[in-house]
């Protein structure tokens, strides 16, 4: 009986022990995780959640913008910039000079950094975002503002005259970079990161280039020059257009125009990290689509001219890199051009059309009016007419003036690739670039920039550029243009950096009168 | 007969204790799965108020003290990135422990041991915050929180003598704040030379350990005890002021501290080319280390004299031997107007063996490109004697440890060295120039830093040394930032943009103190000054 009930006793203490183990184990299971659970929302609070839980005393302190802001990130930059800087000096100074050497221009025997400081501002980060718009891509924006004081002295010596230091000073960079880290399943996990400047705000590029001892710009005042002999003059030009052909790209408008081809939203540069070898061709930029743009007609544009009325043509971009011109329809206010180009589009949700309208003149085409047609609004394979009203700038921020300036009719057709012809695409975009190179180096056009300009808008602003002060030597110097080669070439973009259509040439080969070059070189002043 | 049934009762109840714990093991424990489930996250604006109460306990750092810095965009950057983390970390986890494993097992009598289960779980870790520090020495210093509160599940088969038992960690949690020093700060990248991590309080962990299906740290007072061993072994170790360090750089190659001297004399020129138009030329030496920030030095000016004789000592400390030249160049001074190079040459460092004299005789170049056509004129020579002397490994490595460097030997004894370091100054203001270097006086003896151009925030990080026979007790440093023109012109060619005067008595107290001190006559002018006392005891 004894044992019986013992053993009875036994089983029940010996069950309830382990019940009440069971139940201990999932308490404090049930407690890790609800602490787990309580951690994992804690680390992404927004307002309304801080809201509930702090109720009344919500602290002042704290504010959710869009982008984060890093304080403590920033202070620790201040603090590291000037070993940054020293390293990062160190570094460009070993890596640029030999390229530079590379690229040297016959003439010039050495192209050196003789000063190289990135100054004592450090960048500021204003504010990151961090997004996952894609699976497997972590997509990182950074608000990012230099007001730097870097000076960059380039010491150029030529054979036959001293040394010209080419300084590089106030460097201001005002943009977001978005940065997309492509995750992979081995150490460090970022196969790849692609970078590239928003688009939205416009990145904002600015530094002054000058020559010591007087601004760039003041050079094509060469009015000295009457008195030194024919010998002297022409190395002299020879070696001004060499440096010009340096400066252009430096030159600011171009390099912005090449920064924001290369480098804005949605182009992109993809880095691959890591050693692991990774398929990139899915990051980078392909074509997507063809924009079949038909430019009808223009209604009452505004009257730039003096005399008589505007002489209207239309340049339409997608890229700058690849732009299309209209034909010039002299003296009139509602032109109808009817003319039809092909575009291509790499990413539909981003990217614009647009249209500028210019009026074309002796000096500098001045512009009409501007509009820009956001691709996301199109649809594919539907042909749509579309009239838009031009407007003074993109950036209507700043701009006061609200007065009419017309509009603008088109026709627009957007086409999907298909995979075949994206790859066709993208071959026949890569051998126009390598065609324009090839053109570039043999002189004929000042930069792939300005494709259409052509040899025309060279050689009248090539002149433009000899011409002041020296109306005798035009026709010399002119005739002599041939053999300065591609320097020259890129100088005469220096100089001339007016967006001509094909149609003018004779009237630009005809200005190389005195009195043309002149407003020539008033239109060349932007530097 | 009673007795008798009780001791019969004591062993039913031995047997039934068993039994009943085998029962109530395979009903409750055995047959319970026990694989980790996601945890359903609910979002906050959902959740009762009980739940919110209890939330109180974990908030951040970052809604409680202004001083902390909220960094949820690594916090979701973690979030994202954490499933390609975890499967590449258990990865690397995984290929390391097998080798181990393997090699282990055989010595304890176990068949196999392997991993049933390996991953880090679905939650992340996060950051509750990060805090940072901002001193005057070069470093970096930030304190982020670091909460990770996971659910991982690590599960180990173990195979021996035939049977088979898994052990599992599930739910684990650690919190710690951690210190991470960047230090010292080199101008090479990464910037920084050294990672010291060190943690501030006892870290918190906390996990359940499963074997067999039963989770041990669920037993009253078990759990306790284990924590706190854990809490103490790592306490032991890092918690601060101990730290764990890190080296990321070989210091000595990234602050390009100086490796040696090289002692020239300038002994004499032979036959320089006539460049005045009226009589002899008047040459001087200038030498200095190419790509080298420091000044160059300057011999005597040799008035009316073609064959000059100097024999002039110069050291000049030497930061990289291997890639650097010492650059000489002959002038010839001028009353007025720029000074005429008569000829230059350089000798490359690496050619001199260390310790030995060498005597050169150097023909004077027109320039120094190699690219240029030299024109074959004869420019006269230039004869030097150059000693490089190196810097023992011993003294170098020893003052880097220690920023205290002992005085030299010829110290006198009770007195020693006094070190000044100008680093650099903020806000100072000119009224008609921003050209700032500063002026030490100390004792009357007067030294001067370079001028830095244009700026209101120089950094000059010069060194100057003072011997002393006894200790500067009652005395004081006059530090005094001038700033002067850059044009010719008798308006404002010089102004002060502030001074200070430090009582050094502290400093030999203390042996160093590296303060910002505010300038008098400025308006908010700074100056970072940083002070040493070496004795040689």
């Amino acid at each position: 009986m004894g044992l019986i009930s013992g053993m009875l006793m036994g089983i029940v203490f010996g069950i309830a022990l382990m019940a009440g183990w069971q139940h201990m184990m999932r308490y404090r299971s049930n407690k890790r995780i609800a602490k787990a659970v309580d951690i994992k929302s804690l680390s992404s609070l927004n307002r309304d959640d801080l809201k509930k839980i702090c109720g009344e005393n919500f602290p002042e302190w704290i504010s959710f913008p869009v982008f984060e802001q890093v304080k403590w990130l920033n202070k620790q930059l201040s603090k590291l910039w000037p070993f940054v800087a020293d390293a990062a000096e160190a570094i460009i100074k070993d890596s640029v000079e030999p390229l530079l050497e590379e690229y040297r221009p016959p003439g010039i025997t050495s192209m050196k950094f003789s000063k190289l400081s990135l100054g004592t501002v450090a960048p500021k980060i204003e504010g990151i975002r961090v997004q996952s718009l894609k699976k497997g891509q972590i997509t990182m924006d950074i608000d990012l503002r230099w007001g730097g004081d870097p000076s960059i002295i380039l010491a150029i010596e030529a054979a036959l005259v001293a040394s010209i230091p080419i300084q590089l000073k106030d460097l201001k960079v005002f943009t977001v970079v978005r940065a997309i880290f492509q995750l992979a399943e081995e150490i460090p996990c970022i196969s790849a990161v692609v970078v590239a400047l928003l688009a939205e705000p416009k990145p904002r590029i600015d530094y002054t280039l000058k020559a010591i001892g007087g601004s760039l710009t003041a050079i094509p005042g060469l009015s000295d020059m009457i008195d030194v002999s024919f010998d002297t003059f022409f190395s002299l030009v020879k070696l001004y257009a060499m440096l010009f052909g340096l400066t252009v790209f430096l030159y600011k408008d171009t390099v912005t125009s090449i920064i924001t081809d290369m480098l804005q939203w949605p182009h992109r540069i993809v880095v691959p990290i890591g050693g692991i070898p990774v398929d990139t061709s899915e990051l980078e930029l392909k074509p997507q689509g063809k924009i079949k743009i038909t430019v009808l007609r223009a209604n009452n544009l505004k009257n730039k001219e003096l005399i008589g009325k505007s002489d209207p043509y239309a340049v339409v971009y997608i890229r700058p890199l690849f732009k299309v011109k209209t034909k010039v329809i002299e003296n009139n206010l509602n032109p109808v051009w009817n003319q039809t180009f092909e575009l291509i589009a790499e990413d539909k949700e981003t990217q614009s059309l647009i249209i500028e309208v210019f009026d074309q003149d002796v000096g500098q085409d001045e512009r009409l009016g501007i509009a820009k047609l956001p691709l996301i609004e199109l649809e594919a394979g539907n042909s749509k007419e579309i009239e838009l009203r031009l407007l003074p700038s993109l950036d209507m921020l700043k701009i006061k003036d609200k007065k009419d300036r017309g509009t603008l009719t088109i026709q627009v057709f957007y086409r999907q690739f298909n995979e075949e012809e994206q790859l066709a695409a993208l071959e026949e975009e890569k051998r126009i670039l390598e065609e324009r190179k090839k053109l570039k180096e043999a002189g004929v056009i000042g930069s792939t920039m300005d494709a259409l300009d052509g040899a025309a808008s060279l050689v009248g602003s090539g002149v433009g550029m000899v011409g002041t002060g020296i109306g005798a030597g035009v026709g010399v110097v002119g005739s002599g243009l041939g053999a300065f080669g591609s320097g020259l070439s890129k100088a005469g973009k220096f100089m001339g950096r007016t967006i001509t259509g094909q149609s003018n040439a004779s009237k630009r080969s005809g200005s190389s009168t005195p009195v043309n070059s002149v407003q020539e070189n008033g239109g060349a002043k932007p530097l | 007969m009673g007795f008798f049934s009780t001791i019969l009762g004591f062993c039913g109840f031995g047997v039934g204790i068993s039994t009943g714990l085998v029962i109530g093991y395979y009903l409750f424990i055995y047959f319970q799965p026990c694989d980790v489930k996601n945890p359903v996250i609910r979002p906050l604006a959902e959740q009762d108020s009980q739940s919110l109460q209890r939330l109180l306990h974990e908030i951040p750092l970052w809604v409680k003290n202004p001083d902390y810095d909220r960094i949820d965009w690594l916090n979701k950057f973690l979030e994202v990135m954490w499933p390609f983390l975890d499967k590449a970390i258990c990865k690397t986890a995984k290929n390391i422990a097998n080798p181990i494993i393997a090699e282990q097992i055989p010595k304890y009598k176990i068949e196999s041991v392997e991993f049933e289960e390996l991953t880090l779980g679905s939650l992340p870790p996060t950051f509750q915050g990060m805090k940072v520090f901002v001193t005057e020495e070069k470093e970096l210093i930030m304190e982020p929180t670091l909460k990770w509160a996971g659910n991982p599940n690590v599960t180990l088969g173990i195979k021996a003598f035939g049977l088979k038992a898994t052990v599992q960690v599930v739910d684990l949690q650690i919190f710690a704040q951690p210190r991470i020093t960047l230090k010292p700060l080199v101008p090479s990248f990464p910037c920084f030379a050294k990672i010291v991590v060190s943690l501030m309080e006892k870290p918190h962990v906390d996990f359940g350990l499963n074997v067999v299906g039963a989770d041990l740290m669920s037993i009253p007072g078990l759990y306790r005890f284990v924590q706190e061993l854990i809490k103490d072994q790592v306490a032991n170790m890092y918690l601060w002021p101990k730290t764990l360090e890190v080296e990321i750089l070989d210091p000595t190659k990234a602050m390009k501290r100086p490796v040696g001297i090289l002692h020239v004399k300038v002994l004499r020129a032979m036959k320089l080319r006539k460049k005045d138009l009226l009589g002899a030329s008047d040459p001087y030496v200038k030498l200095k280390i190419t790509e080298s920030k420091a000044p160059s030095k300057k011999t005597a000016v040799k008035h009316k004299n073609l064959n000059p004789e100097w024999n002039e000592e110069f050291s000049i400390v030497v930061k990289d031997p291997e890639s650097r030249a010492l650059e000489l160049i002959v002038y010839d001074w001028e009353q007025v107007g720029k000074h005429d190079k008569m000829g230059t040459n350089v000798v490359p460092l690496k050619e001199l063996t260390p310790d030995e004299p060498k005597v050169m005789t150097l023909d004077l170049l027109k320039n120094l490109n190699q690219n240029d056509a030299q024109d074959d004129k004869f420019r006269g020579q230039l004869v030097l004697e150059l000693t490089y002397k190196p810097f023992k490994e011993e003294d170098m490595s020893k003052d880097l440890d220690n920023p205290l460097q002992k005085a030299p030997e010829e110290t006198p004894p009770g007195g020693g060295v006094l070190v000044v370091v100008v680093h650099e100054a903020q806000d100072v203001e000119g009224k008609h120039h921003n050209n700032p270097y500063v002026r030490i006086i100390f004792k009357g003896e007067e030294r001067k830093t370079k001028q830095v151009k244009k700026n209101r925030d120089p950094r000059w990080e010069e060194e100057f040394t003072f011997m002393l026979e006894e200790p500067p007790l009652k005395e004081k440093l006059h530090v005094e930032v001038l700033s002067t023109s850059t044009r010719i012109g008798l308006l404002h060619p010089k102004e002060t943009l502030g001074y200070v005067n430090i009582s050094l008595a502290d400093v030999v107290n203390n042996k160093r103190i590296n303060e910002k001190y505010h300038l008098i006559d400025s308006k908010n002018g700074k100056i970072q000054i940083e002070l040493q006392w070496r004795t040689s005891s």
